[in-house]
């Protein structure tokens, strides 16, 4: 019988209020695990030299927290050690330097939780119906990750 | 030939001006054809034909020859590049 042994849990959330990297830590963190580790992506105010004033972002909620929950059950056939992993997306506007989205990942030793977090946001952008639209002085942008699985990078 | 739920997002929705409606579509059809069927109620969708891809029961689907057999009620979402992260 293993002490402190839990069941591993996926934490995914997408809402409109402030992300807190407090909170997302302590979803993941546990007794058996001595890593865990953080992506946080946070608002540029700056685009190819114009100033951005904000990022609005919507989803396709219900299908998103299908593709992320996939990205999970990915990272625990990947990284078997891996115990819990929080990925959690704002949605709506977000202003200059708060977070966008958040992904913590815990495991007993440092490389798991560092390369599932790392695949966690790569995989993200790939696949996650989630769109950013950049809000500039005079105009805006609808943006397009060039991890885009459908598109042409070379366009 | 039963009715479907579009989604309309992001650019999508604002060519459209709309993020949801109920189209009535053939029940076999291919992703290409389905596509053509709405640009004929939304003639501006055709602008960004070459970037999207369909989301059909919430399985992305690309725009090309494959068959979808839709039922009343199904969820078909235009998905535009994604900018999640």
């Amino acid at each position: 019988m293993d002490e402190g042994e839990e069941v591993p849990k996926d934490f995914i959330k997408l809402k409109s209020e402030k992300l807190s990297v407090d909170e997302v830590s302590e979803l993941v963190i546990s007794p058996c695990c001595g890593a865990l580790s953080l992506f946080v992506g946070t608002t540029r105010n700056n685009f190819e030299g114009k100033k951005v004033i904000r990022l609005e972002y919507e989803a396709y909620t219900s299908m998103a927290e299908m593709e992320i929950k996939k990205i999970c059950r990915d990272v625990r056939q990947k990284w078997p050690s891996v115990k819990h992993i929080a990925m959690y997306h704002r949605l709506g506007v977000v202003p200059i330097t708060e977070a966008s989205v958040i992904i913590a990942v815990s495991s007993p030793h440092r490389a798991e939780s560092l390369e599932a977090v790392t695949h966690c946001i790569n995989t993200l952008k790939a696949f996650v119906p989630i769109w950013k639209k950049e809000i500039y002085e005079d105009e805006y942008s609808w943006k397009e990750n060039k991890e885009c699985f459908w598109t042409n990078p070379e366009k | 030939r039963p009715q479907v739920t579009v989604l309309y997002f992001a650019r999508s929705a604002e060519l459209v001006g709309l993020r949801s409606e109920s189209v009535c579509v053939p029940q076999r059809i291919s992703s290409l054809q389905l596509w053509e069927e709405i640009v004929k109620i939304h003639p501006r969708l055709a602008v960004i034909r070459d970037q999207v891809v369909f989301a059909v029961r919430q399985e992305y689907v690309l725009l090309g020859d494959q068959l979808l057999v839709l039922q009343p009620g199904d969820e078909v979402a235009i998905i535009p590049p994604i900018s999640g992260g």
